[in-house]
């Protein structure tokens, strides 16, 4: 009884596998950074992840991506102190609006020699000004499916497939010294599909979620290891 | 049997009546179109920045205060955005940040201690929608309009300012959602503008340097010879 009890755990637990590996397409991720300076962090400072808005520019960063890689930078045991965008741009309000938001780091030194802004980014503890810039976007689609409901049942016949590709890049400000401490980028592509016979079942590759992940996991350790 | 159909015949004229209705309501609604309200949803942060000599009376007309901007766009609906409720909290979280001290006031002329009114109107709004302008924002555009006076209501100084705000579609599951986005955006680059430029007025500048004095008042017209 208890042979079979087990039997049938191992049968669900490989199940159950097979069926994470079937609803999840493939996602190809590539990291890369470069340093200009060395970094640290100790643990009253903070990082602030924020998405650049000052130009009219078609690769604008969503705000469940930033929201995204701040969570993962907050999280895991070589965790950070990150602050949300939102409380940032309101305790530095109107420095860093998109109108007012220095463009690059030859910007921020006259920012910073205002006692009153030097004086609001020492109470936050804010070390590290992480912009992003990119997007997600879809390259390609193609496929047919229809569907049909009738008094004795419905299904639907075809297959939907399509690529998304994920582009983004992180510039790293130091705010105590008042410059670039490097750029961390992330791409990832993935195909999703849904074949349906009868019943559609949707195949779909996480790339935005990908290269979210891999783009926080590097910041961290970009920010803590140093030279 | 003959009962049957009877009720069948007596039921017909109200089954029909039903369907028609419905029918009707159903070609009403696609003939009609309701126009979406929407308010400015958000708090408005005050600026940190170093604050201007100047204990301010702020002149918000009711004019500002139930500004509604209605506009309809074709075949897409429409809008009517209410941006007048929020104008109260916005200026007063404006001045707070930029003033030494400020007070809400009915009349453009006021008595000590304040030096001197701020009046804001609203002259002109637009807005877009992604599908309008084939990109992916949401935009809004905010024509301002400021007069200051000196404490016995003569005119010191007038200027615009124009406001812009956007909001990405991806960020916003309806075109409310998105329009609501894009006006809090465009209220806070009000702000942002008003709050890094008011002292930098030459106009202003030079009466808070004079010590923010009565102005001369303006040449009465009925008194001019030909």
């Amino acid at each position: 009884m208890n042979q079979t009890i087990r039997i049938l755990n191992h049968s669900a637990k490989i199940a159950a596998i097979a069926i994470t590996i079937m609803v999840s397409g493939c996602v190809t991720a590539t990291v890369q950074q470069v340093r200009q300076t060395e970094t640290a962090m100790t643990a009253e400072d903070s990082v602030v992840v924020i998405g650049r808005r000052n130009r009219p520019s078609q690769g604008e960063a969503e705000l469940d991506f930033i929201d995204c890689v701040s969570r993962n930078m907050s999280s895991g045991g070589n965790g950070v102190q990150v602050i949300s965008e939102n409380q940032f741009m309101d305790a530095l309000f109107p420095w860093f609006e998109p109108r007012t938001a220095p463009l690059n780091t030859n910007d921020l030194p006259a920012l910073l020699r205002q006692p009153i802004l030097a004086q609001r980014i020492r109470e936050i503890g804010l070390k590290y000004l992480v912009w992003l810039d990119g997007r997600t976007k879809r390259t390609s689609q193609g496929g047919s499916m229809s569907c049909t409901i009738t008094p004795g049942g419905g299904g639907c016949f075809g297959f939907l497939t399509w690529e998304n590709d994920s582009s983004y890049e992180a510039s790293i400000w130091d705010a105590h010294t008042a410059r670039t401490a490097g750029r961390v980028s992330s791409d990832a592509a993935g195909t999703s599909y849904v074949p349906a016979l009868v019943i559609p079942i949707p195949l779909i590759a996480r790339v935005q979620t990908s290269a979210c992940v891999s783009l926080a996991e590097q910041l961290k350790t970009f920010i803590q290891s140093g030279a | 049997m003959q009962q049957q159909r009877r009720r069948n015949a007596e039921q017909s004229p109200s089954f029909l009546t039903t369907f028609a209705l419905a029918g009707a309501l159903l070609l009403m609604s696609a003939c009609t179109t309701t126009t979406k309200e929407l308010a400015l949803d958000g708090t408005f942060p005050i600026p940190l920045i170093s604050k201007s000599p100047v204990q301010m009376g702020i002149h918000l007309d009711q004019t500002l205060t139930s500004f509604t901007h209605v506009e309809t766009i074709d075949k897409k609906g429409s809008w009517s955005v209410a941006l007048g409720p929020a104008q109260q909290e916005m200026f007063g979280n404006l001045a707070i940040g930029i003033f030494e001290n400020h007070a809400f006031v009915d009349n453009l002329s006021v008595e000590a201690p304040l030096d001197g009114v701020l009046k804001p109107t609203i002259r002109e709004v637009q807005f877009a929608l992604p599908s309008q302008t084939r990109s992916d924002y949401y935009e809004v555009w905010i024509s301002y309009h400021f007069e200051l006076y000196d404490r016995a209501g003569t005119p010191i100084s007038e200027w615009k300012l124009p406001a812009y705000g956007k909001a990405s579609k991806t960020n916003y599951a309806s075109k409310t959602q998105g329009l609501q986005a894009a006006a809090m955006a465009a209220c806070r680059d009000a702000m942002a503008f008003f709050s890094i430029n008011f002292s930098r007025e030459p106009a202003v500048r030079q009466w808070i340097n004079n010590g923010k004095p009565l102005m001369p008042a303006p040449p009465d017209p009925s008194n001019e010879s030909i």
